[in-house]
């Protein structure tokens, strides 16, 4: 079966579902019909995206004959295997929001608006992903980043919300702008507008040309995608945005941009040379860096999350560059490994990245604050929620045996092969992405013990926190999430094989026997490098630690056992203030990085003479420039002012002034013609 | 269930057991509940090499979850009462308490809103070792007796003097 | 460092042998009293009452109750009545019962 078809009942139930939830979203019957469509489409996304996988890609379909879309080109659809990644994710995390959804909104008006508006941003990425021609492609992107707009904009009133769906649609745009012109350069000079003919007649393109495409689409999708210095619009937007809407973002949206990076860099554009590769390998590397490096330094949970978000997808670039450069560098084994490790970070990442955003929601529900330092002691207040978070954290901060370490374990085996490059200076920059990255890994650890450890261990810090509850919020969602991290690392091999085959129909080559010998192993595209099974580490782990427990339950003393407080020097009373905060957590990355946040800390107190000695309460605030914001978009939007300031008195608003400028331009006009 | 033994066996049973547990290592919590501190200077002569408790199997730990005995000086003043119950819940079983110094046994300082005046009205204490301040020998005469390694002399003390006295004539 | 090797090795070993043998030190040890009771008057036992600086002595009719926990061997009361008491030269007073440490001694002496 073809399976555009089953993207099409997907697209379908979702156009169903936003016309559900538009017309019906004020009461709750209708915010419950509203979100089983959706479910509804979302489960046929996944079982369309994973089918693709396999079947390869299906051919282009015009439906309608050649009806005309909104800007008057035809709608051309293609199911690709290199979209049925994207596709799976945007399916499960439709699910996942759905079974969510409805204990998390209150039905109303603006929820009615809001759930239709995230449906059609769910059609809108279903559309991104099955565009087979340009105009189909460009049209459906900003259609889903007006959708998206839309989504943060949950809350019109409040600043924050304005602000962050400001610079969200912004920043979009400005990348809108650069895709627009990659692919206007692309199709004009291979006369072409379906993305197959661009991708066969593209090598006949003239090498400047290509490298100028690449470069523009690196930077338009980089926006989307986060790669910094284009991210500024992430820790912005995502937090002011409903949890759900987050997840959407965070989960999907950004996989968008990485899906448009990978459509260029393997399908569209062959660029030569292992500059474009370097370039993206670099700045993936760049970015990962930087993005867990502020991830340290945020005390709003989403925020935390946001900037994880760009840490990873600064890892899926730079798995995406490097495979560029082993294509570069004719390793085709490599470079279509390195593609399957970067296609499945996309997806491990969607889990449980959309994961811990439900659950920061379900948090700042129960605790009413997403502030870390106002939580603490959650594991025993809301302890479902405190298990799906905890498999969530282990999966993001890459420890065994779950999905995170499976695909960060194959992107690390291979960026280290390559010395097989057989360039001494590509070996040593491959190698110092790897370091990079080894160095993102162990932040992340620490960002996320931090993450987990500060508002769901130790002692309630407010009261608010001390009486979260846990009834009645909505854990469905995240639940199914985990059992979906939970069931990608032990299947790692059925993944892999599935990822092989989409991987054959963009790289040309099988890797099924070089990545899969069987015994549910798994090793590197080239054997006796290394090898890991993913499965039976699993149950390796899980064995592990049960035949202890086992022995210890089974030869437990008789003699009834007494419970005692945890020694703490036998103060008399315990302040949930003594323990570690958020800050002080992370405060040794401070010290060590301080030249890249460049702290601004001011202490004052309340009076420096007093008599008595006494000082008064002491005012201690410690902000971390934003680098980004003000040596590179200030400058900028200035630049931009300063501009429209010196055109502006082109705008006299003198009527005779207008009539000499409409003669001038037709007189020029003439004489251009005759010419 | 011990019936139908008479008490010194029992007795007898009970040292056993302790010696068997504790009598080659011991670890001993120090706790000064409000003593002038010369108590804890004789402790920890205890350690230098004149009198060297190592040799004995005795160490010192900070921690009370590592503790088998706790060493009690000080009157037990009301302000620490939470903290030294907090140390005693703190140690594992088996464990004792040995209360040392004129203040811990009573006595000195009257019960007051400050005080408590003796360490047995907070802890259940099984070896008490007078002094102001205990020698070091008498500190380890104490921690072998509740070792279970030495009996104890005093219920058989009378602190009666016979025989000659100093230039005495009836 | 030889020097101190050296002397050291010639001052011998200093660590007491106690308990397994006798402490050559303890002889020089303050200890608390022990009393005779013949010697012992109401008279005599009130002006060691008086001297004693803690509450380690009482006089319950005709017994001298002396609390042996509570002594600190200052000797004050050997001093004033140094017929009556003498240094015990006793230090191994620990003792498993509280009560123990509370030694009655009768008064046997005559009023003169």
């Amino acid at each position: 079966m073809n399976p555009l078809n089953l993207l099409y009942g997907a697209g379908g139930a979702w156009l169903a579902a936003a016309l559900a939830g538009l017309l019906a979203g004020t009461r709750r019957p209708g915010l419950l019909t509203c979100c089983a469509i959706s479910a509804l489409g979302g489960a046929v996304a996944l079982a369309g995206g994973c089918w693709s996988l396999i079947y390869g890609n299906t051919p282009v379909v015009t439906p309608g004959g050649a009806a005309q879309t909104i800007t008057g080109g035809p709608l051309q659809l293609q199911a690709t295997s290199l979209a049925g990644v994207f596709v799976a994710v945007l399916g499960l995390v439709a699910v996942a929001i759905a079974w969510y959804a409805p204990r998390y909104h209150q039905p109303g008006r603006g929820t009615a608006v809001y759930l239709a508006a995230y449906n059609l941003a769910l059609l809108a990425c279903l559309a991104v992903l099955a565009a087979g021609g340009m105009v189909t492609f460009l049209v459906a992107w900003e259609s889903m980043t007006l959708a998206c707009y839309l989504l943060i904009l949950r809350h019109p009133r409040s600043g924050d919300s304005a602000r962050g769906a400001f610079w969200f649609l912004a920043l979009s745009e400005i990348g809108f702008l650069l895709v627009v012109a990659a692919f206007v350069i692309l199709s004009a000079k291979t006369h072409a507008t379906v993305l197959d003919t661009m991708a066969t007649r593209a090598h006949l393109v003239n090498g400047g040309w290509l490298a100028a495409t690449f470069l523009l689409a690196l930077a338009g999708f980089g926006f989307k995608a986060g790669l910094v210095p284009l991210h500024v619009w992430l820790p912005e937007a995502h937090p002011v945005a409903p949890a759900d809407g987050s997840a959407f973002l965070s989960g999907m949206v950004v996989k968008l941009g990485a899906y448009g990076i990978a459509l260029f860099a393997f399908r569209l554009d062959p660029v030569g040379g292992a500059w474009p590769g370097l370039v993206t390998m670099g700045a993936g590397a760049v970015t990962a860096a930087i993005g867990i490096l502020y991830a340290m330094r945020e005390r709003d949970i989403k925020r935390f999350l946001a900037y994880s978000t760009i840490e990873n997808t600064g890892i899926i670039v730079t798995a995406f560059g490097a495979a560029m450069l082993f294509h570069a560098y004719r390793l085709p084994a490599l470079y279509a490994f390195l593609l399957i490790a970067g296609l499945y970070h996309v997806a491990n990442h969607g889990c449980y990245k959309t994961l811990l955003f439900l659950e920061a929601g379900v948090t700042e529900h129960a605790a009413g604050t997403r502030d870390m330092d106002r939580l603490g002691g959650l594991v025993h207040r809301l302890p479902r929620s405190a298990v799906i978070t905890f498999v969530g954290t282990l999966g993001i901060a890459a420890l065994p045996p779950l999905n995170g370490f499976v695909s960060e374990w194959l992107i690390f085996q291979g960026l280290f092969q390559g010395f097989r490059t057989g360039s001494h200076l590509i070996a040593i920059l491959i190698v110092l992405a790897a370091a990079t990255l080894g160095l993102t890994g162990g932040l992340a650890i620490y960002a996320f013990v931090r993450g987990f450890g500060v508002p769901y261990l130790g002692m309630p810090r407010t009261r608010p926190a001390a009486d979260a509850r846990e009834k009645g919020q909505p854990l469905g969602g995240p639940a199914l999430l985990a059992v979906a991290c939970v069931a990608l690392a032990v299947g790692a091999p059925v993944v892999l094989a599935a990822l092989s085959r989409a991987a054959r129909t963009v790289t040309g080559v099988a890797l099924g026997p070089l990545l899969l010998p069987g015994n549910l192993t798994v090793i590197p595209a080239h054997a006796g490098f290394s090898a890991f099974s993913p499965t039976y580490l699993a149950v390796f782990l899980v064995a592990a630690c049960a035949v202890p427990a086992l022995i210890y339950l089974a030869g437990r003393p008789r003699a009834a056992s007494v419970s005692v407080p945890v020694w703490d020097g036998g103060m008399v009373s315990f302040r949930p203030r003594m323990q570690y905060s958020a800050m002080t957590f992370s405060a040794p990355t401070r010290v060590t990085f301080d030249a890249l946040y460049r702290p601004a800390v001011s202490v004052t107190r309340a009076s420096d003479d007093d008599p008595a000695g006494r000082s008064g309460p002491v005012h201690y605030e410690a902000q971390v420039t934003p680098v980004f914001e003000r040596y590179l978009y200030r400058p900028v939007i200035r630049a931009v002012e300063w501009l429209a300031g010196a055109i502006r008195p082109l705008q006299s608003g003198d009527v005779n002034l207008y009539l000499l400028y409409v003669f001038a331009v037709i007189l020029l006009a003439y004489l251009v013609g005759a010419l | 269930m011990i019936t139908g033994q008479d008490e010194a066996e029992a007795a007898r049973q009970l040292r056993e057991k302790i010696a068997a547990q504790f009598g080659r290592s011991l670890h001993i919590r120090t706790l000064d509940t409000g003593s002038c501190a010369v108590c804890e200077q004789e402790i920890r002569l205890l350690s230098a090499p004149h009198y060297d408790l190592h040799r004995l199997g005795f160490f010192f730990t900070p921690a009370p979850r590592h503790a088998d005995l706790l060493l009690v000086t000080g009157p037990m003043v009301r302000a620490f009462e939470v903290a030294a119950r907090k140390a005693y819940e703190a140690m594992p079983g088996p464990k004792m308490v040995v209360a040392t110094g004129a203040c811990a046994l009573g006595g000195v300082y009257r019960p007051d809103p400050f005080v408590h005046g003796q360490v047995g009205a907070v802890l259940p204490v099984d070896v008490w070792i007078p002094g102001c301040p205990p020698s070091p020998l008498a500190l380890l005469h104490g921690l072998s007796v509740a070792v279970g390694r030495l009996a104890e002399k005093t219920p058989g003390l009378t602190l009666i003097a016979d025989g000659q006295s100093p230039g005495d004539g009836t | 460092m030889p020097l101190w090797f050296a002397r050291g090795l010639r001052r011998g070993v200093v660590t007491t042998r106690y308990p397994a043998r006798p402490d050559a030190s303890a002889a020089s040890l303050p200890t608390p009293p022990s009393f005779r009771p013949e010697k012992l008057t109401r008279d005599l036992v009130d002006l060691m009452i008086a001297v004693c600086p803690g509450p380690a002595l009482r006089r319950a009719d005709d017994a001298l109750i002396f609390d042996v926990g509570t002594c600190t061997a200052c000797g004050r009361c050997a001093r004033a009545a140094p017929y009556a008491a003498t240094p015990s030269g006793e230090f191994e007073l620990a003792a498993t019962n509280r009560a123990a440490l509370v030694k009655t001694i009768p008064i046997l002496g005559e009023q003169r």
